[in-house]
């Protein structure tokens, strides 16, 4: 507790010190230090707690309208503060190099680091906060600060409006948020989220059921899910790279921590939240999973996979729910342990391949990988680090995201005992997500070949070189998470065993038993991940002992095979529109995509284009229902006359009606 | 897995990819009104191509070079998953068929990449075909495994591939899902109708396009895979069909998979000598079919147990 309290304050402190007038270079220091000084404190208080130590409670007195503030931090929250702190360090450390060059510039970066240990702050407020207003107060100040840092780049107009779009679009789930918390202020007459989960527990029904859908919503906004993800990819392609990481990968995340929290203080979900969760969920995940199909902004296809990722996690999600409604231990334990882990993975391997991506932006001034090509020759480490997130966000083995979704799968693919047509609903939820990774490995294989392999596609792009070791240090760290959390899942499972132990109480038997043998499948599937990288160490191996062995024998080298074309040059490569235009061409109603061309025209043609791109399908739609409803309102008014009698008659009448219905209602009918 | 059993499987996986090859070129010979080549003449030619000197694309990155050997040790992964026998497979774990299907998945993603990093747009347009098949035909894996696990109420692929014939809902049941394996086979395996191992027009290849510029042992291993994906399928076949309990009759139960896996190579033979490959754009709907089929099983399995 005392050294929860000493981080916020060592984060304030070190937010104010940034402000002050000492240069760039000490801001980001102190900035940087006091992040490792907060780390290092909400470390060693939550380790215990993961490691099966009791919650963290106190209290803090405050002034009357809010009251005692009480502080409870358990297994769920410390699995969240245990990563979400590092995590924002690494994007602070990546911040350096990312925003060298305004160094010496008159520009002052120390505001971009306070906002940076705000971040964190909010962190602390949301994820140990046990009264509504601490963790509205936390979810704000992360909404805020995440504002400010997406429009780093603020004089550019495009930015200002990404910035207000999320701006707005967050402020709208606050407002589900506080309407579902008033309802359950009226009937508990406390701010506490433990005196919310009493009347919860206790009281199944119509109002329980629209607290749920308001508190899903709201977490649904914050998270990205479908079809409320439409801020997401302009803002994630318009923020720095590490404000786009740190977004993705750790600060929406609080969506999903809320939703578990909601779900394990409601202790008992009715079986439909289930199905609705697995539902809305599979149907981000899939959307989300063609959206970065079409895309051509490398930032922005890695913002729709982040729709996609918190829809597997919310699969999981929703299997526990499932197995908290049948009173299935086993599916409690499988779905919560799955969809936390994938928390997890995702947050490694996404803020990864947008580090990678921002070096990207760094060393050639633009994402648009139609104009990229031929990278990893001249960034080596940049391209291994995209490779090993790719791999991962695809989930294959041996990498860390094959590990949650194989614990989803095998929640969706149950022996248990559960009806037989919710096996079958479940088994058609196992084949989308089937298909959504085989969808992702589509869209990551055209992002990497395009961006990083073939050759160099337009001349006039900056001429590319491997970018700082502030940057590169960061993505190695992630890279390393990866690797081990891939091929030793049972660190991973350490981590999220507290939070589903949580979710086992809610069930009458004790639940011990249902978590060791998935512990012990998940050390099996490290070791098969394991055998797996051994053989293709191995193979590579023979390989070259076998090139060696003839001395001599020196590596031939040629074109590539044109197929008898002589001169090919670099433009003619596969770019990644027409890698995509054959699976895209099946789901247009989703992947809308504009195409602007200039054809060449007469016998001496000048010049002649052609521009594809991939908009968001539901923002379009949005905007031609807003377009939509004000001309059929423009046009209804126009049929009705100001001075018709008939209207003030109907509106007089209404009044009436609804003056004495409302009369009947309050009084009981009349004798 | 006996020791005995695990000596056949391994022995399986690295002959059968050969042979059943060979018997699918046999077929379509007998079929054109020729004598063939041998039975292994695919095995003498991995052998000549892992002594040649191979040629890299000047544009080529150890990427390349890697690939193909990710290709190989996922699908021997893969192969030491998936039943070929019956019921037992030499790695067999709950849930494991989720390890073979990304593992494979993995090699894809070897293969794809291996084929962009030459910066060709014909291997480009290859790996874009592969990738968006596989979309359209990965679910139909996973829902033909939904609907074994409902039948059988095992969790393990061998359990479930091997057991199903065990079920109630197996003799109804049993066409549609060897339908859907073969398709899967198809397209893992770049089968007509999906795509022809024989076409020479660059334009028209799916696999043989991606694999276009690598050479010597590379390409050896690349169309190792090939053939090895195919033994799998073709003895998933097998071990769904295999009347004989593995344990209690050990030699009718192998001499019945090996017959069956040989049977379904001269099937594909047959098709592809009786049959053209699909119009390109017609392939998504094939195997779109092929998943459709695959969740009716799953529906229809759960109806009979509800009968049942």
């Amino acid at each position: 507790m005392s050294s929860l309290i000493a981080a916020v304050l060592v984060l304030l402190l070190g937010a104010a010190a940034c402000l002050m007038p000492v240069g760039n270079r000490r801001r980001a220091g102190i900035g940087v230090l006091s992040q490792v000084i907060a780390t290092v404190l909400v470390l060693t208080t939550v380790t215990p707690v993961l490691l099966g130590g009791a919650p963290i409670t106190g209290e803090l007195a405050w002034a009357h309208p809010v009251g005692t503030l009480r502080v409870r931090l358990d297994a769920l929250g410390a699995f969240f503060l245990a990563w979400s702190l590092p995590m924002t360090l690494l994007g602070s450390v990546y911040a350096v190099g990312y925003l060298r060059p305004y160094f010496d510039t008159p520009r002052h970066l120390g505001l971009h680091y306070a906002l940076l240990n705000l971040t964190s702050l909010s962190f602390v407020l949301v994820y140990s906060g046990d009264h509504a207003l601490v963790f509205l107060l936390g979810w704000e100040i992360a909404a805020l600060a995440a504002w400010l840092l997406v429009i780093w780049d603020y004089s550019n107009q495009k930015v200002r409006f990404a910035g207000f779009n999320y701006l707005v679009s967050t402020h709208i789930g606050l407002i589900f948020l506080v309407a579902a918390f008033m309802i359950l202020y009226t009937h508990t007459a406390s701010w506490d989220l433990d005196g919310f989960g009493q009347w919860l527990r206790g009281h199944a029904g119509a109002e329980r059921n629209l607290v749920f859908l308001l508190l899903v919503t709201s977490f649904g906004l914050k998270s990205a899910f479908f079809p409320f993800h439409s801020w997401l990819p302009r803002a994630h392609a318009a923020a720095p790279a590490h404000v786009s990481a740190l977004m993705s990968g750790v600060i929406h995340k609080a969506g999903l921590y809320a939703l578990v929290r909601f779900i394990f203080l409601i202790g008992r979900p009715d079986e439909w939240m289930g199905w609705f969760l697995i539902g809305f969920s599979a149907l981000s995940a899939v959307i989300g999973a063609l959206y970065t199909v079409g895309q051509r902004d490398l930032k922005r296809l890695l913002g729709y996979s982040s729709t996609e990722n918190v829809g597997i996690a919310g699969i999981g999600l929703g299997i526990g729910c499932l197995g908290l409604a049948w009173g299935n231990a086993t599916l409690v334990a499988l779905g919560f342990a799955g969809g936390l882990l994938h928390v997890l993975n995702h947050a490694f391997f996404k803020c990864q391949l947008f580090y990678a991506a921002g070096a990207v932006y760094q060393a050639t001034h633009t994402v648009d990988m139609e104009k990229l090509g031929g990278l990893s020759r001249l960034m080596p480490w940049t391209a291994l680090g995209f490779l090993l997130g790719g791999v991962a966000i695809s989930a294959l083995p041996p990498l860390n995201g094959f590990t949650s979704e194989f614990v989803i799968y095998a929640g969706l693919f149950t022996g248990q005992p559960i009806g037989t047509w919710a096996k079958v609903a479940l088994g058609i939820a196992g084949a989308l997500l089937a298909f959504v990774g085989a969808v992702s490995a589509l869209s990551i294989t055209r992002a990497f070949g395009v961006v990083f392999l073939g050759g160099a596609r337009e001349t006039s792009v900056h001429p590319p070189a491997e970018v700082s070791r502030w940057m590169l240090a960061p993505m190695a760290v992630h890279a390393l998470g990866v690797v081990v959390l891939g091929v030793m899942p049972a660190l991973g499972f350490m981590l999220v065993r507290g939070p589903t132990a949580i979710a086992l109480t809610a069930l009458p038997a004790g639940g011990a038993d249902v978590l060791q043998p998935l512990a012990d499948n998940l050390s099996r599937i490290g070791m098969v991940s394991g055998a797996l990288a051994l053989a293709i160490g191995a193979l590579i191996g023979l390989r070259l002992r076998w090139a060696r062995r003839p001395a001599g024998m020196h590596v031939v080298t040629g074109p590539t095979w044109g197929c008898g074309y002589g001169a090919p040059n670099p433009r003619m490569q596969y770019t990644g529109s027409s890698f995509s235009s054959d699976f895209g061409a099946r789901f247009s109603s989703v992947m809308v995509t504009l195409k602007r061309q200039k054809a060449p025209q007469g016998y001496f043609p000048t010049d002649s284009y052609v521009v594809t791109d991939c908009v968001d399908a539901v923002e379009r739609r949005l905007f031609s229902v807003i377009k939509h409803g004000d001309a059929s309102a423009t046009e209804l008014s126009a049929q009705l006359r100001e001075d018709d009698p008939r209207i003030a008659f109907g509106a007089a009448l209404i009044a009436i009606v609804l003056v004495a219905g409302l009369v009947v209602l309050a009084s009981g009918p009349l004798p | 897995m006996s020791t005995l059993m695990l000596s056949v499987h391994l022995l399986l996986v690295l002959v059968m990819p050969i042979l059943l090859v060979g018997l699918v070129n046999r077929t379509k010979s007998r079929w054109a009104g020729r004598q063939g080549p041998g039975l292994l003449q695919s095995g003498w030619d991995l052998l000549r191509l892992l002594r040649k000197q191979p040629v890299y694309s000047t544009v080529a990155t150890p990427l390349f070079r890697a690939g193909a050997w990710v290709v190989l040790a996922a699908s021997l992964l893969a192969a030491s998953i998936a039943p070929l026998l019956g019921a037992a497979a030499p790695l067999q774990f709950s849930h494991d068929f989720i390890v073979f299907a990304y593992t494979l998945g993995l090699g894809r993603l070897a293969l794809m990449l291996s084929a962009l990093d030459v910066g060709s747009s014909f291997e480009g347009m290859g790996a874009a075909r592969e990738a968006s098949f596989t979309a359209f035909i990965e679910p139909a894996l996973f829902l033909l495994i939904g609907t074994a696990g409902l039948a059988t109420g095992q969790t393990s692929f061998a359990g479930m591939i091997g057991q199903w014939h065990q079920a109630a809902s197996f003799p109804w049941l049993a066409l549609p899902a060897v339908a859907v394996l073969l398709v899967l086979l198809q397209a893992e395996a770049s089968r007509v109708p999906v795509d022809d191992p024989m076409t020479h027009l660059e334009l028209t290849m799916v696999h043989e396009v991606m694999i276009l510029d690598h050479s010597g042992p590379e390409l050896a291993a690349m169309q190792f895979a090939a053939a090895l994906k195919m033994t799998i399928y073709a003895g998933l076949i097998a071990a769904l069909l295999n009347p004989f309990d593995l344990q209690a009759s050990p030699l009718a139960a192998i001499a019945v998979a090996l017959l069956i896996m040989a049977g379904v190579a001269i099937v594909v033979g047959c098709i592809e000598s009786l049959t053209a490959r699909l119009r390109l754009r017609f392939v998504p709907g094939y195997l779109m079919g092929a998943s459709l089929v695959a969740a009716l099983c799953l529906g229809a399995a759960a109806w009979l147990a509800g009968a049942a």
